[in-house]
């Protein structure tokens, strides 16, 4: 045992030498920990760390094996996402302890703050004191012990596992019950607090998931006759068509909103509406304009991690496994590899196989945690904290039970066959300060290698991308309306959010607003369709772009717009090992690959086509703006002639 | 999007702690810069004497300062206010002067001639742009060592980063009344309107001021503090976990989501609260604490000379 004397140096020197100890299986004893933050962050062997006071904010998160203990207090967040191990605090946990937990245990022998558990999957939270308000929150599995109250609202919208209640129950949360606990769970539950010297004179309460909530009423009938290209307003002749009244037929039906995949369907001021000023005829007519431009594009030295190497300012926009087959997922991985740019894990948890296959990996962070664990976070290359999305900005996923089969659900750690609707809200970013605390434990978690993203969906830009540069963020991946999503509730993907040019604008002039121009870089997404569309954005004011659709189209999707039913016909977006089956590999990893070098070329050759030599070269004084709209939006010079004259080119 | 401190020395005497009162709130501050990289402020409770007044205006820095100075000089004495004590400090200028008569309707007069930061027989508020450490060297906040204090570091979210839209609060017209706030009132307009129905003025678009303005109207109407702050639980909407200072003692209030974290020690000579618990250690480094977060939709006062447990 080594002590460690935490007035002495920093936690990150500190997570340091822990992680050196494991590697030498030593254990430490910390004293003057003086409640600081992110002690313990990332620990993945086995090592005993005692600490000597209180801790603070994740002591202990994003951890898998070690076994700690507190002598006294924890604050906000202890244990988080923990995979195996033990965490032992003896006096009181702040607000979400144990969040997001996957397996071991957490023992807290005085009293838990509120959301004790929220989201949690697995593993023993027990609480010997009293819990506050809503503990047990969106858990989707697992334990949790109370001995003493439960506080108001215990167990709501809880989806799985089980909570057992010494005290009083003040009162249930939604789609909680009570039932009566089995001599089984009596007796797993004594030998658990036998294990940790815990006693208890009394009986339990056991709460469990009343599953009223699980899945929607009534199924939306099948429909496929009216694609995506017909779209559903944007003219006089659109009053009571065809769509509108398919809508309202459904509707009628289920009684509540539809769901479907895809981004907006309305014509919206996008990047058709601005052109290149100069006459770019001729332009990529040498054969080697690939090589005279510099498209090489770095992301996310800001803040000393190693940065993204992307052959050309493109990447490949976050789109989850489970949402999409692993096949796609493997074909995406593989395309991302060969064209030398960067794939996304989207929400859902790291497939590994296309871990192998790409060589630039990002792993998003999302709400529910949902496959989020602590080697996919050190394997990955980026880390991407979502905040929000294009398509629906400010509301969480959906998977529908269809898609949800038993290898997804073991993947993002969480019950098979209901309705999945992935909680909007993070349990430990609630604003702009907790936000920095989040963004530190994962710089911990990573040993400050690797940049950390955020993605916004543009909404309140202008503001948020002003937190996001004081909150340490590397780079920022903004999300616009036209930005698809494989569900989300029809009208909220037409009529929520802002335009994709409207968002990219807001972000620039936030930043200019407070003279920071520059200062962070921007990966634009939301309806981004190639090269063209990538090299006006990049003239805006974008650092790099992404994309989602186009690649999925690329590997052969119909744009049905039925994502969200699971029985996509290519095979891209389902689960059924039919249609699956179908999917070709290689063939569509080719394709997107090949629909890759298209966008290269096709960057490569504007850039060239205004003489430059290097893409950043583009910028606003080589637009023009087609619309008054697109003017408005953008600020670029809008002129009637001009326009006349332009319109019609790219 | 900030961080929130306060410590009260419950029998005026002064701490054991090897700090003033203003360097222990600063290191409090300070453990939570984290939470508030742009700006800093104090509200400090200084001795009050007997039929004056204390004003802070903030002035330009540099150049203009001195015209402002002199504009200001020339409104309080307009005011019937004279000067016994004055410096020009930072972005700031203040003043001791004797004055009798209504505040409201001098500190309304006094912000036509100038901007005016805090009135009070005790207060004196004072913030700025930077960060704890850097500003307690430039305002002297080291010297203060006073029965009570609040303090703030801000993480600026919707308006821009100046003196003025950092924290704390005062309550625009009512002496001695100043909060800091971490969170977000949602219902800031409907409230502001109805308080303005009553006469009140606002000189930001703060949601902070209006918890000041709305807690020290409720007292001039003859509630209080302990009624309105619990009122103020039902009447604000949003997230909020807000102190409230006035002449004589520290209040807090929780909301129901607790979505903002707030976490007290309390012994026999103080009370403490801050965002984090390692703001607390700070006072007693090496120490285990014995700490309390408290709970959802509750609020507490402690006042000077009371020895009792304040949570209401």
């Amino acid at each position: 045992m080594v002590t460690i004397d935490l007035a002495q140096t920093t936690v990150r020197k500190v997570n340091e030498i822990l992680r050196g100890f494991g590697a030498t299986h030593q254990n430490a004893e910390i004293v003057n920990p003086d409640a600081k933050h992110y002690i313990g962050v990332g620990l993945v062997t086995p090592t005993k760390v005692i600490i000597r006071g209180s801790a603070g904010y994740y002591c202990g998160g994003l951890c898998d094996g070690p076994h700690f203990k507190v002598d006294k207090n924890v604050s906000w967040g202890v244990g988080d996402n923990l995979l195996a191990g033990s965490i032992e605090v003896g006096g009181n946990a702040g607000a979400i302890a144990g969040v997001g937990m996957r397996g071991g245990d957490i023992v807290v022998r005085g009293n838990v703050g509120s959301r004790a558990g929220q989201v949690m999957k697995k593993g023993t939270l027990c609480c010997a004191g009293n819990a506050n308000f809503m503990a047990g929150y969106m858990i989707y599995g697992g334990r949790v012990i109370i001995l003493g109250n439960s506080g108001e609202r215990v167990g709501e919208d809880m989806m799985g596992g089980e909570i057992y209640v010494g005290g009083k129950v003040e009162s249930l949360g939604n789609d909680a019950m009570l039932v009566e606990p089995s001599s089984t769970d009596l007796d797993s539950v004594m030998e658990f607090l036998d294990r940790y010297d815990i006693a208890f004179q009394g009986s339990f309460k056991k709460i469990v998931c009343a599953g009223k909530t699980l899945r929607y009423g009534t199924a939306e009938p099948r429909l496929r006759k009216i694609p995506f290209t017909t779209f559903s307003s944007g003219g006089a002749e659109d009053y009571w068509n065809a769509k509108v009244q398919e809508d309202i037929r459904v509707k009628a039906h289920i009684g509540r909103y539809r769901i479907r995949g895809y981004g907006t369907s309305r014509h919206l001021p996008h990047f058709q509406d601005i052109a290149f000023k100069a006459d770019l005829t001729g332009a990529g007519m040498d054969p080697d304009v690939v090589s005279r431009v510099n498209l090489r594009t770095f992301l996310g030295e800001k803040h000393g991690g190693r940065s993204l190497d992307l052959s050309m300012p493109v990447m490949i926009a976050p789109m989850s496994y489970g949402a999409l087959s692993k096949q796609m997922k493997l074909a995406l991985g593989i395309a991302s590899r060969m064209s030398g740019i960067s794939e996304n894990s989207g929400e859902g948890g790291m497939l590994s196989e296309e871990r192998a296959e790409a060589r630039q990996m990002i792993a998003q962070c999302l709400a529910g945690r949902l496959g989020w664990n602590v080697h996919d976070v050190k394997r990955a290359d980026c880390i991407e904290i979502y905040i929000s999305q294009g398509a629906k900005p400010g509301l969480g996923g959906q998977l529908m039970a269809e898609k949800l089969t038993r290898e997804i659900a073991a993947v993002r750690g969480i019950p098979a066959g209901m309705d999945l609707r992935s909680p909007s809200r993070h349990p430990d970013i609630l604003g702009g300060d907790d936000l920095i605390m989040k963004v530190e434990e994962l710089r911990e978690a990573t040993g400050w290698r690797v940049p950390i993203s955020i993605k916004l969906g543009a909404g309140r830009i202008r503001d948020d991308i002003k937190i996001a540069l004081k909150d340490g963020i590397d780079f920022v991946e903004l999300d616009g309306m036209q930005g698809g999503t494989g569900a989300a509730g029809s009208e909220v993907a037409e009529f929520v959010g802002i335009p994709t040019i409207a968002g990219l604008q807001e972000a620039i002039d936030g930043l200019a607003e407070i003279d920071c121009q520059g200062q962070l870089p921007i990966v634009l997404m939301g309806g981004v369709k190639d090269g063209v569309d990538a090299a006006k954005a990049i003239a805006l004011g974008a650092t790099a772009v992404a994309c989602g659709s186009s690649m999925l189209i690329a590997a052969g999707c119909i744009a049905c717009m039925q994502c969200s039913v699971g029985s996509c016909v290519i095979g891209a977006a389902t689960q059924d090992p039919e249609h699956t089956a179908r999917f070709d590999v290689e063939k569509r990893a080719l394709q997107v690959h090949q629909y890759l070098e298209a966008i290269r070329w096709q960057l490569a050759s504007i850039a060239h086509a205004h003489g430059y030599s290097d893409i950043r070269q583009l910028s606003r004084n080589d637009l023009v703006a087609l619309t008054p709209e697109a003017a408005a939006l953008t600020r670029l010079p809008y002129d009637e002639s001009l326009a006349g004259k332009v319109r019609g080119r790219i | 999007m900030c961080s929130i401190a306060g410590i009260l020395f419950k029998n005026g005497k002064r701490s054991n702690l090897g700090l003033t009162t203003g360097e222990a709130l600063t290191e409090m501050m300070d453990a939570c810069r984290h939470r508030g990289p742009d700006s800093a402020g104090w509200a400090l409770y200084k001795e009050p004497r007997e039929g004056k007044l204390r004003l802070r205006f903030f002035v330009s820095r540099g150049a203009g300062q001195s015209e402002d100075v002199a504009r200001i000089r020339e409104g309080l004495m307009a005011n019937g206010a004279a000067i016994v004590e004055e410096e020009a400090v930072g972005c700031t200028y203040g003043a001791v002067v004797e004055h009798e008569g209504d505040i409201q309707k001098f500190s309304y007069a006094m912000e036509r001639v100038g901007k005016l930061v805090s009135v009070g027989s005790s207060l004196d508020l004072i913030k700025d742009v930077g960060q704890p450490y850097g500003l307690q060297k430039v305002y002297g906040i080291a010297q203060f060592n006073g029965s009570h204090a609040i303090g703030h570091t801000r993480l600026a979210t919707e308006t821009g980063v100046h003196p003025e839209t950092a924290h704390p609060f005062w309550a625009t017209g009512f002496a001695d009344v100043a909060t800091v706030h971490n969170g977000q009132i949602t219902n800031y307009w409907i409230m502001r309107r109805r308080l303005e129905r009553r006469g009140m003025e606002f000189r930001t678009e703060n949601d902070t001021e209006l918890i000041a303005v709305y807690l020290a109207y409720k007292m001039s109407q003859g509630v209080l503090l302990e009624d309105a702050l619990r009122s103020s639980l039902d009447d604000l909407d949003g997230t909020f976990s807000y102190l409230v200072a006035t002449k004589d003692s520290i209040g807090y209030a929780k909301d129901k989501l607790a979505a903002k974290p707030m976490v007290k020690y309390e012994d026999e000579d103080l009370i403490a609260l801050a965002s984090e618990e390692v703001a607390l250690n700070r006072l007693f480094p090496g120490r285990a604490l014995d700490t309390t977060e408290p709970a959802p939709l509750t609020c507490g006062l402690w006042s000077l000379g009371k020895k009792t447990e304040g949570a209401l």
